[in-house]
């Protein structure tokens, strides 16, 4: 109740964003999207509706990671950061429906159907855009519950740019981003180092293990982590019309958990955990010679990318384990500390040919042809020790301006996979345009086929003294969606309001559900009873016969004077699904993880300019969400989280030195789930933490381009 | 496509690293692991000066009351059997990871870390120091998937099939004296009345004051490995022929779970006053503690409970199960703990009976098909 007298009181005094905020009026109107039809359009006449996260927005939050920014700055998302990453929600839906894109290309890697998203630099982000459900065509029809581009900082090529960005705050928690960028002649390049560390914390001592609660277990709720990636990107113009990019990128992550418990069973690990991701990418985009159609100039683009994402134990004490040896499965294997050991190793290979064409009569044609590769290797995780899959697409989409009002863009998306077949997916989304309001219609239909690891990865999952078995079904069919959205928008000079409800329904939809022991199947009995303690929940990927996701987001943003900025936003979540019950010949409602009904976030920004040479920035924000629902392990708690961050800007903005400073006060009522382990938390939030930053820039030569205000012709590619 | 394919594939295979835990690297720690056991025998051979050596081969365990029963059985061994050097291994890597990394306090609050290690590392270490006789006894209850894995370790011992180039002395292993101890319920007609009359001694009192429970580990369901399971049956007969009160059941066994043994109370016109509930292990660990004793399920009301598709209700104790059922549940303890059968002398004897009538091991063998 409190909690809703605070969304009460934080939507009537303010109002509330996902959409773009900004000091200047006009700003919010200039905006410029470009994931729902993979073509540039301005924000408010975008036929397919997009929520974004503007620079400024991200400028004022002061968020740490991708995590806190997309937690705290739309209403959309549920965060659960686990040791494998994070455990992500959209709409309902969880990672595998969500595609992340990094200047609309996918991330790579899951490990548990978690994300790693320690590999996004949260102080090299440009704006995010968010489109819901499968509506675009470009990015997949898998993407049932919507897409993530992230857009990173462009950079002119002109330019040299020397960087650095450190956040650091309680708990250790180091962030920091170095950027170096140059260009000779037609060549540029950028190289980005990043680092994130935590020293973790522990909300409760609490801990349920062997049928009784302990009161003094070392499990943190946070693990401490550290992690760090170099990336690089070079661009070359051989021509104006012709460009050539390359680009790499290395990680590492590792991740310690306690080696000192008091209970074995619980809170005392052999190992530790790490992950290493690299990727590498080549690519070229040619325009093609001017058609007379002014700035919409027709163009081709190749890509081909490679990534990889590995997954090891690093032991701390000695650990017997299982392996083969000449081929056969012995026990009682021992791993030695400092050594690592491989679990699971997946790589992805794309390539892209896509093509943008405008064409007379107002329509924008659309199409390309990807192919996609994936090999899982998982010597001690898959019966023969590896999988693998292919699919390749053919997309095509035409955005047409029947009429000035009307917008219609209709695309099909052609899936064909190795193991499943081929898929007819279509898509059709239209606008209407009145004044500053815009009415818009989706439907789009996705198709999923069962992952490489749904279909054939089995581990052990030890969340304390409760261990799971999770194990992949070769049985699995595809998942089939049918989206419909149907949103209305206001957005004026000062005001702007949505409305999108949403219903989406998954024929076939695959989770990991609890299973009794007797449908294990009897080849791997053995590694299932490993534990020993007979204590095991035995959970298996199924198709679920139907499940429904519907909801209402709201979004709201008011600016009462030209240095205020009041935002809020909301969203409604609720689910339907089904599964039958072979024991009891019937349909049993499951719950989908982690869902909530209720979720929302509200923000109040000042910003003034106080000297020529300073300028500061007062951001108060706030998010929350109901109880969150889960199978195993109790449900998580209703939470609401306050936050301050300050900004403060030196020097003057056309001069080559730059600096910002930042502070802030995240959760200032101190709130903290100490919900005992290893039950779920609503947030595993540390309660107050304080936080500062420092950033400075050097720049040399032409203005680096900061915005994307520019009427360039910028393509996501 | 097909091309396209393996144009691919190659790619992939270029750009794949090789990964560590290759077999090679695998070897090197199993070599490793094989000299640490090596050393750590010959040191207590050449300290003690024995000649014959017994490896007790126990699942394993975390809890700190069932290390003290490994060394209390150690040291009746020792009693039993001067002359023979003594060693216990634990067959679960798991209770050997955790028993080794894992900081278990003993009831003064003293930190206890212990090192176990698996039977083929010191049957290999036996080996190497070549002892003239080697008994390896099962300290299994029954003689099923625990104890197969146990007879086929030795087996390998026996025929140097060891892997990781740890080949011990052919000749040596020619005319090494190799005996097999039997688990507890080997023989239908000797042992099972023999473990029968030693409960029945330790839970006279119980048996008159209400019903006795005892809870066994079983094969798993259809894992009736040499179809062992039916002892606890026996068992229970044999039990019931002193007192109608006494019961056996398993976690792990069909057709006799918990529900199975109510089902046998509530037949037997026993569906109230007291139950005293004891585990038929060789020690009091987890299963003891929680399966049994603890207090899992205790939030669900009874008709929340769902018969899963072996009729047994999961996660729920065998304590929180009875009380519900109006039973007045006794979880007796000794040192706070319940107690394993280890810790019964009179139990214990019958083991060491086993360790002195070892047979060798060709003999052991061909004869552990249990007769039925």
């Amino acid at each position: 109740m409190k909690q809703l007298l605070s969304l009460i009181l934080a939507m009537s005094t303010c109002a509330c964003h996902t959409y773009a905020q900004s000091t200047e009026p006009s700003d919010t109107l200039r905006e410029v999207v470009v994931t729902g039809t993979g073509t540039r359009h301005l924000l408010k006449d975008a036929p397919v509706h997009t929520e974004v996260i503007s620079r400024r927005m991200l400028d004022s939050y002061g968020g740490k990671s991708i995590e806190d920014i997309l937690g705290g700055l739309t209403a959309s998302f549920a965060f659960s950061e686990g040791d494998m990453g994070s455990q992500m929600q959209l709409g309902g839906l969880g990672n595998s429906y969500i595609l992340i894109l990094i200047d609309g290309k996918r991330i790579h890697g899951d490990v548990g159907g978690e994300n790693d998203l320690g590999l996004i630099d949260p102080h090299n982000i440009e704006r995010i855009e968010i489109v819901k459900g499968a509506q675009s065509a470009l990015y997949g029809s898998d993407a049932m519950a919507g897409v993530i581009n992230i857009i990173t900082k462009r950079r002119d090529k002109e330019s040299l740019t020397i960087e650095n960005t450190t956040r650091y705050g309680s708990y250790n928690d180091l962030r920091q981003h170095n950027g170096f960028g140059f260009s000779i002649g037609r060549l540029s390049s950028y190289t980005n180092f990043q680092l994130q560390h935590t020293d973790g914390w522990q909300n409760t001592a609490d801990e349920w293990t062997e049928a009784t609660v302990v009161h003094d277990s070392r499990n943190k709720t946070v693990n401490r982590y550290t992690n760090w990636q170099l990336a690089e990107r070079l661009d070359y113009s051989l021509s104006r019309d012709l460009t050539f990019h390359a680009d790499g990128t290395y990680y590492i992550k590792n991740i310690s958990r306690p080696t000192d418990g008091n209970y074995p069973s619980c809170d005392v690990y052999t190992y530790n955990l790490m992950y290493n991701n690299a990727s590498a990418g080549a690519g070229a985009k040619w325009t093609l010679p001017d058609a007379g159609l002014g700035r919409n100039r027709n163009y081709v683009t190749l890509d081909v990318d490679w990534n990889k994402h590995a997954y090891y134990y690093r032991y701390t004490h000695r650990t017997y384990e299982d392996a083969y040896i000449d081929g056969n499965l012995e026990h009682g294997i021992p791993f030695y500390p400092g050594q690592r050991r491989l679990q699971s190793d997946q790589h992805r290979l794309m390539a892209e040919l896509k093509g943008v064409f405008y064409l007379p009569l107002s329509n924008t044609i659309n199409t390309g042809l990807e192919y996609r590769y994936d090999y899982l290797n998982a010597p001690m995780r898959t019966e023969s020790g590896h999988a693998s899959d292919w699919t390749g697409a053919l997309y095509l989409q035409d955005e047409f301006d029947f009429i000035p009002w009307l917008n219609v863009t209709a695309g099909i998306r052609l899936v064909d996979n190795g193991s499943y077949g081929m898929r007819l997916c279509p898509k059709v989304s239209t606008m209407l345009s009145a004044g500053d309001w815009r009415f818009r219609l989706g439907w789009s239909q996705g198709f999923k086929t069962p992952t490489v690891k749904e279909l054939h990865y089995r581990y052990l999952h030890v969340m304390g003294s409760s261990t799971f078995f999770n194990i992949g079904n070769t049985s699995l069919r595809p998942q089939t969606s049918n989206y419909t959205s149907a949103n209305i928008e206001y957005r004026g000079s000062r005001f702007t309001a949505s409305a999108t409800a949403y219903l989406n329904s998954l024929d076939h939809m695959i989770a990991l559900v609890n299973v009794p022991v007797g449908e294990i199947p009897a080849g791997i009995t053995t590694a299932y009873l490993g534990d020993g303690s007979g204590n095991v929940q035995a959970r298996m990927y199924k198709n679920m016969e139907d499940a429904r996701t519907y909801g209402i987001d709201l979004n709201l943003s008011y600016q009462p004077l030209s240095e205020l900025t009041l935002t809020a936003a909301y969203s409604y979540l609720n689910t339907d699904a089904h599964q039958y019950n072979a024991t009891h010949d019937r349909l049993d409602k499951v719950i989908i993880d982690g869902t909530a009904h209720h979720k929302w976030s509200a923000s109040a920004l000042w910003q003034h300019r106080l000297t020529k040479t300073y300028r500061l920035g007062i951001n108060l924000s706030t998010r929350g969400s109901s109880l969150r629902y889960y199978q195993n392990n109790g449900n998580g708690s209703p939470f609401q989280i306050w936050r301050i961050n300050t900004t403060h800007e030196l020097g003057r903005t056309n001069r080559k030195l730059s600096y910002k400073l930042e502070a802030g006060v995240d959760n200032i009522f101190n709130y903290v789930d100490r919900t005992m382990h290893p039950y779920h938390l609503g947030t595993t939030s540390a309660g107050t933490t304080i936080y500062a930053s420092f950033a400075i820039r050097f720049q040399q030569g032409k203005k680096i381009n900061t915005n994307i205000k520019k009427q360039t012709t910028y393509e996501e590619d | 496509m097909k091309k396209i394919k393996f144009l691919l594939v190659a790619a992939l295979a270029a750009l794949t690293f090789a990964s560590c835990s290759k077999d090679e690297d695998v070897k090197i720690n199993m070599v490793s692991e094989y000299q640490l056991n090596d050393e750590l025998v010959a040191a207590q051979k050449a300290k003690s000066g024995n000649d014959k050596a017994i490896l007790l081969v126990a699942f394993g365990s975390t809890w700190n009351n069932a290390f003290l029963a490994f060394d209390d059985t150690k040291a009746a061994y020792e009693k039993e059997f001067p002359g023979y050097d003594v060693y216990v291994s634990f067959s679960s890597d798991i209770c050997i990871n955790r028993a080794s990394a894992g900081e278990n306090e003993d009831e003064e609050g003293n930190i206890v870390k212990r090192d176990y290690y698996e039977p083929r590392y010191l049957l290999h270490a036996i080996g190497a120091a070549k002892y003239s006789e080697i008994r390896v006894q099962s300290l299994q209850v029954i003689p099923g998937e625990e104890f197969a894995a146990v007879v086929a370790s030795v087996k390998k011992f026996a025929n140097n099939g060891y892997v990781a180039s740890a080949h011990l002395d052919d000749e040596y292993l020619k005319h090494v004296n190799i005996r097999l101890g039997m688990p507890l319920l080997d023989n239908p007609d000797v042992d099972v009345p023999a473990v029968a009359e030693q409960l029945h001694k330790t839970c006279t009192l119980e048996s008159v004051d209400g019903i006795v429970a005892f809870m066994g580990h079983g094969n798993p369901d259809s894992y009736d490995t040499f179809k062992a399971n039916i002892r606890y049956n026996q068992l229970e007969e044999a039990l019931q022929e002193l007192s109608p009160n006494y019961f056996v059941g398993c976690v792990d066994q069909p057709e006799n779970f918990k529900t199975h043994v109510y089902a046998r109370m509530v037949d037997a016109g026993l569906t109230s006053g007291k139950l005293y509930l004891h585990p038929l292990m060789s020690i009091a660990g987890d299963h003891a503690h929680n399966d049994m004793g603890g207090d899992d399920g205790e939030d669900m009301d009874p008709d929340e409970w769902e018969l899963n598709d072996d009729g047994e209700i999961e996660d729920l104790s065998w304590k929180v199960f009875f009380s519900k059922l109006g039973y007045q549940t006794i979880v007796p303890t000794v040192n706070f703990h319940p107690q394993g059968l280890l810790e019964l002398p009179g139990i214990r004897s019958i083991w060491i009976k086993h360790t002195k009538e070892a047979e060798t091991l060709e003999e052991a063998y061909h004869s552990m098909y249990p007769s039925l």
